[in-house]
């Protein structure tokens, strides 16, 4: 069964279409991350499916029923929970604020303290019952808030930026926490991220938003460039580079590098590709039986390699690689 | 005029009970009507707040003019008999301080943190419970809206007078009694019954202070 079915959404601030989304299912137990630059709608679809503000057009469907009116909203509300980029913890102790969702629920007597422990042993929070909540680290803050969300049981969890103000080892643990209450139990988890590497390493799937609309592709190695014009064949300047594109347009375009037309190697090649570059290796990500490997060649390029590959290879952060792509593999829109 | 001490205690005890009256009464209208306009987007909630704080500045004497009408034994609410009353006197003081409690809760709902509210809804909170999480981060500043409706109120002396008509052991308060004293040249009685004044006003300030305190959970 899917969590969300979402039609003909569209939301509009002040007269400007902010999301338009013809269709999204997302099946419960899911983990879907939602990945594109500031002002994508990111955070406007996240708070029209946490249903705290209704869409200008449009459904959305939770558990299969629809939620169009505002008493269906409040009813959803205790079903999906959000957690907001910079979340706000009330004046008051952690244990309070973990309470305050079961509280709202009816929870009452002894069952409050059992489940707020239970929810705070979770995230690695054990001993910051009684602390006060405007005194914690922002990673602290974080996964406080995630306790909180988890206390009430939602089916579903929403998180806008979660890696935004956390830690490396605080992420870690918050995602940890989620994959463990997703095994756990059915729930479906719905991510915002800029960083695509955690959207890879932490999702089962990718939905990229560019201006409010679904983006056909993903928000990696795409260059906003100045095309000279002139020829079919054109070299275009993108930072220190010059990459080779075909294209007949002039003007200011948007060139976009799939990640998966991407060769590393570790000497220079002799190919057909056009466009090599010789750089080093930044950042790993793993998705499975795969490796998104980010190189520094003076801009930063993400290439989509095998398991196996990378292994054969020896590839590790620091190593120099050469980068491969042919010209017709570069997208200009 | 008199000072005989018991009759101060009288005099003051009335002044606390009409003043603590007319601050509950006008706050428990006053607040949830603050966030009701501090929260809502409905078109018009700028006249109405323009309204509130042009009433916050309405002559004193004129409300005690406009209740006078009302309750006197011709007037629309004449067969109340409540004219020289001290509940005449608290329905004064609640229309004054009924804009003051009003305008100021919803200038402290506003100033609140918005992901407050939100935080609240998505963890499943109804209207009341999201109202009062809304109500505890701002308690300073509704704090300081009993705090002000109360000084008003207190020190308030027109509108007492005319609906309250200083009648002695009736509906004489400390203002009331001041203004007495000082027009029978009794100096030195009015500076006692303004130093009475004082430290009624400087304990309430401080219980709700106190109570400010505790409500840190």
């Amino acid at each position: 069964m899917a969590t969300f079915e979402v039609a003909g959404l569209q939301q509009t601030y002040g007269g400007r279409t902010v999301l338009s989304l013809e269709t999204l299912t997302i099946e419960t137990g899911a983990r879907l991350a939602l990945v594109g630059p500031n002002g994508a709608g990111k955070s406007t679809l996240l708070r029209l499916l946490a249903f705290l503000e209704p869409p200008s057009a449009g459904a959305i469907a939770l558990e299969g029923r629809p939620v169009s009116t505002r008493a269906a909203r409040r009813a959803a509300r205790r079903r999906v929970t959000l957690v907001e980029q910079r979340p706000y913890l009330f004046r008051g102790t952690v244990a309070g604020n973990v309470a305050f969702g079961l509280r709202a629920a009816g929870v009452t007597g002894p069952a409050v303290a059992q489940r707020v422990r239970a929810a705070l042993d979770r995230l690695q929070l054990q001993g910051l019952h009684e602390r006060d909540a405007r005194q914690l680290s922002e990673g602290e803050i974080q996964r406080v808030a995630v306790a909180r969300a988890l206390a009430v049981e939602p089916v579903a969890l929403l998180l806008d930026e979660p890696a935004s103000s956390a830690d490396r080892a605080a992420q870690q643990a918050m995602f940890a926490a989620l994959a463990d209450e997703q095994a756990r139990r059915p729930l479906t988890v719905v991510f915002a991220s800029h960083l695509l590497e955690d959207a890879y390493r932490w999702s089962d799937r990718l939905l990229a938003l560019h201006q409010g609309r679904p983006s056909p592709v993903t928000p990696e190695n795409l260059f906003r460039v100045d095309l000279p014009g002139g020829a079919a064949m054109q070299q275009v300047a993108v930072g220190p580079l010059r990459i080779d594109v075909v294209s007949e347009r002039a003007g200011p375009a948007t060139l976009a590098i799939a990640p998966d037309e991407i060769v590393l190697s570790a000497a220079p090649l002799q190919s057909s590709a056009r466009n090599m570059f010789h750089g080093r290796i930044v950042r790993l990500a793993e998705h499975g039986a795969e490796m998104r490997v980010t190189i520094d060649v003076g801009v930063e390029l993400v290439a989509r390699i095998t398991r196996r590959s990378f292994d054969e290879m020896g590839l590790a952060v620091g190593r120099e690689v050469y980068a491969s792509f042919k010209s017709v593999a570069v997208k200009v829109f | 005029m008199s000072a005989l001490p018991s009759e101060v205690f009288g005099i003051a005890a009335l002044s606390l009970k009409v003043a603590l009256t007319a601050t509950v009464v006008s706050c428990l209208i006053g607040i949830p009507l603050g966030f009701a306009l501090g929260w809502s987007r409905l078109r018009g909630r700028r006249a109405v707040l323009l309204l509130l704080n042009t009433a916050l500045a309405f002559p004193t004497v004129v409300i005690g003019l406009i209740i006078y009408g009302l309750l006197a034994r011709h007037g629309p609410l004449g067969a109340l008999g409540l004219l020289f009353t001290w509940q005449a006197i608290v329905a004064a003081e609640v229309v004054l301080a009924l804009p003051i409690a009003t305008a100021l809760s919803a200038a402290a709902v506003q100033t609140v943190d918005p992901r407050v509210r939100r935080t609240a809804l998505t963890l499943g909170a109804g209207t009341l419970r999201t109202a009062w999480a809304v109500a505890r981060e701002a308690r300073f500043a509704l704090a300081a809206a009993v705090v002000v409706a109360f000084g008003r109120v207190l020190s308030e002396v027109g509108a007492a007078l005319i609906v309250g008509g200083n009648i002695r052991h009736e509906t004489r308060t400390l203002t009331t009694a001041i203004t007495l004293a000082t027009s029978q040249g009794n100096f030195s009685l009015a500076i006692a019954l303004g130093l009475v004044l004082l430290a009624l006003a400087l304990t309430v300030n401080v219980l709700i202070q106190l109570l400010q305190g505790r409500g840190d959970v």
